[in-house]
């Protein structure tokens, strides 16, 4: 594991979902370590095991087996140690309805999985080099959902 | 109650009568003082006659006397004196007599005393002339005296005889004379007080065939209305009670025996009749509101089941009311509903309802499978074709490579038909948040959206300013952008697409066939081109979910988006109307309420 790398989480439990993300990580020219993990309790697990290292951002995709996306999503918020990471919904609805609820949630941004591979180096490009700071505080319903330029 | 008809005119009319019938007693009073007066009359005029006999009786009696006595005298024999001896039996008789006729009258009676005394004078002189013509005692002086002073008492009875006549005679002329005159005052009067009297009955004859009239046409009134009331309540499923609380008297509308399942009239109905046929449920709250009635003299509507005696369960809705009338008595009256068939029904709408729901839930459902479950091998088909780089189809063959893009076109026309009917799905079932917006603001978001497409096209979009109004805007939105971007994908290839927007305020009654005539104005926002057109005769058609009217080749698309425009101006209770020249362009209406 490099040091100084960006140290991705991905929770999908689709494998080729999975294997996508793990080749256009590894086109990108940036360093990152990622992770996986298949579904909602596998998560939970993960990130409250005190001996792993907290992501810095966390993919969350929403229709997952044992615990959905959202129900992480709460749960991530309430959990002091835990509320402060980064975390993309990473998901194929884009249902107003599901924008909404995350959004107010508190998650950071809204991805709608793209059907094209360059696409999603796009998006893995963009949300991996987003000052997360300065987007953080000009958060809104407009800029929550991604879309590329 | 209005129809009650008045008849003031029965107490004018009992005034009437009271004074007809005042005259009439007055009239025969007088009637029967007449008659009276005229016997009274009569009598007099009897006892005046009688007198009159008497008195000439008594002449003659003595008369005979006198005549007897000569014939006497004359010839001694004494067959002439019987009527002499007889004579003086007849004056006396004669004489009672009149004394008791003239009892009432003093003076007669003196004249009567003096009469007497006459003629006892006169009968002495008869003794006396008796005497001194007796040969035995002759004595021709004497004799003569006593004939000569007899005659001169003749002359003297006869003339107080004609006194006492005469003096009856004005006494009758004196009462004939006052009774003529109170004769004479009344025939007048008593014709023009009958002719009151008549003409008083005639007024109230008059008045009572008026009312009689008026009366007859109230009581067909009644009739109809009665009837009326009778027939509405079979049809209209309803019937009418009321119960006289002090006569404690109850009544049932004929229909009230029907809507209880028996023949009108076949019971006497009780208080506690009507419970009988409650429903066991419903016992208890029907005898409370009954009872609620009278202390509140209102019954809000109650609801509750009713057994026929032939065990059918049948629905009523009831309420009632407490009336006192004019004479202070209090009547309860009640209207019973017999709602089972609405009740049924209800309950088949209660079902239909949810079955809707259901369905509902379904279609939630089924969006939710089309958004995600479908989408997601759909997106791994597009994305594993994206994966197949240059350097691979490279090494493919002629063939394979077609086959590849036939593969990526087909996945991608079905991408875009999902992702329309998802929209058009999505129109009707998302909630429907009407916000106050600016439409010109809305037309420009949807004109970023379509840069691209205007850019590539070089059209010209010019809009007039639109209202603001309520309406739900990502959907506004949507329509301007299904709208203009039809507009420019049906534009013709040699000719810069110009699209015009105008909006103008137009009253519904201007168009009385098409806009819903209790919202008063419309604003009427038209968009023209100067595009393909279409046939005008496909201009409803095309608003129909997949109805195209170019073959996919030659034009992309799903026919979904005319459909969402409808479907959006429907959820603004609005009206979408198509209109085409084909080769000159197309004008889409758009009508929203003010």
């Amino acid at each position: 594991m490099q040091k100084n790398a960006l140290y991705i989480l991905l929770a999908d439990d689709d494998e080729d979902d999975r294997l996508f993300f793990k080749d256009a990580f590894e086109e990108i020219k940036i360093q990152t370590n990622v992770d996986f993990v298949h579904d909602g309790m596998q998560l939970m697990d993960h990130l409250n095991n005190l001996d792993n290292k907290l992501p810095d951002i966390l993919f969350l995709d929403l229709n997952m087996p044992k615990k959905t996306g959202k129900e992480c999503l709460i749960e991530i918020k309430k959990t002091e140690r835990l509320k402060n990471i980064i975390i993309a919904i990473y998901s194929t609805s884009s249902s107003e309805e599901d924008i909404e609820d995350t959004f107010i949630q508190g998650a950071n941004i809204y991805i709608k999985k793209p059907s094209d591979f360059n696409t999603l180096k796009k998006i893995i490009n963009e949300v991996v080099t987003v000052n997360w700071h300065y987007h953080t505080s000009g958060l809104n319903r407009d800029n929550f959902l991604l879309r590329l330029k | 109650m209005k129809w009650i008809p008045n008849f003031n005119s029965s107490n004018s009319l009992r005034v009437i009568f009271v004074i007809a019938v005042f005259i009439l007693l007055f009239l025969s009073s007088i009637a029967y003082k007449h008659n009276q007066d005229l016997n009274e009359s009569s009598k007099l005029v009897m006892h005046t006659y009688e007198i009159n006999i008497q008195l000439e009786r008594l002449m003659s009696a003595i008369k005979d006397a006198e005549t007897g006595q000569r014939g006497y005298i004359i010839t001694r024999n004494g067959r002439f004196l019987a009527p002499y001896l007889y004579s003086r039996d007849k004056v006396n008789a004669s004489f009672i007599t009149l004394k008791k006729l003239t009892a009432d009258n003093p003076i007669q009676q003196q004249n009567l005393e003096n009469l007497f005394k006459l003629i006892i004078q006169r009968f002495v002189s008869f003794e006396n002339c008796l005497k001194y013509s007796d040969p035995k005692t002759y004595d021709k002086r004497k004799l003569d005296n006593h004939m000569f002073g007899g005659r001169i008492l003749m002359e003297n009875i006869r003339f107080q005889v004609d006194k006492m006549n005469d003096i009856e005679k004005k006494y009758l002329e004196n009462r004939q004379k006052i009774y003529d005159q109170e004769i004479s005052l009344s025939p007048l009067f008593s014709v023009s007080l009958f002719l009151t009297a008549l003409t008083f009955i005639l007024l109230a004859y008059r008045q009572i065939s008026r009312d009689f009239e008026r009366l007859k046409v109230f009581n067909k009134r009644l009739l109809i209305s009665s009837g009326l009331m009778a027939e509405s309540e079979i049809i209209g499923k309803f019937s009418t009670w009321q119960w006289d609380l002090d006569a404690n008297k109850i009544d049932y509308s004929d229909n009230q025996y029907r809507i209880l399942g028996v023949a009108p009239n076949s019971f006497v109905p009780e208080k506690e009749t009507f419970l009988d046929f409650v429903h066991p449920d419903d016992k208890e709250a029907v005898a409370v509101s009954m009872q609620g009635i009278i202390e509140k003299k209102n019954l809000p509507f109650i609801y509750y089941k009713i057994i026929r005696r032939d065990h059918e369960i049948r629905h009523f809705k009831s309420t009632g009311k407490l009336l006192t009338d004019q004479q202070g008595s209090k009547i309860l009256l009640g209207i019973n509903f017999d709602i089972t068939d609405e009740h049924l029904l209800n309950i088949e709408l209660q079902e239909r309802n949810r079955e809707l729901e259901k369905s509902n839930k379904e279609l939630a459902s089924f969006n939710h499978v089309a958004s995600h479950d479908l989408q997601e091998p759909l997106r791994k088909i597009q994305t594993f074709i994206s994966r197949v780089s240059d350097a691979d189809k490279a090494v493919m063959s002629e063939s394979a490579r077609e086959y590849l893009s036939k593969i990526e076109s087909s996945a991608k026309r079905m991408r875009v038909l999902i992702d329309d009917l998802l929209l058009f799905s999505r129109t009707n079932t998302t909630k429907k948040e009407f916000i106050k917006s600016n439409l010109n603001e809305l037309l420009e978001n949807a004109e970023s959206d379509l840069t691209e497409i205007i850019h590539e096209k070089k059209a010209v979009i010019t809009a007039s300013k639109l209202p603001k109004l309520d309406v739900i805007p990502y959907q506004i939105e949507q329509l301007f952008i299904n709208l203009i971007g039809n507009s420019l994908k049906y534009s013709q290839p040699d000719r810069i697409p110009e699209i015009i927007i105008e909006s103008e305020k137009v009253l519904s009654a201007s168009y009385p066939d098409l806009l819903e005539q209790s919202i008063k104005k419309y604003h009427k926002i038209t968009f023209s081109d100067n595009g393909m057109g279409f046939d005008p005769q496909f201009k409803e058609t095309i608003f129909v979910l997949f109805q195209r009217l170019h073959s996919k080749t030659d034009y992309p698309g799903t026919g979904i988006g005319l459909a969402i425009c409808k479907k959006i101006v429907e959820n603004h209770k609005g009206y979408i109307l198509a209109d085409s020249v084909p080769g000159k362009g197309s004008l889409f209406t758009v009508f929203l309420p003010d």
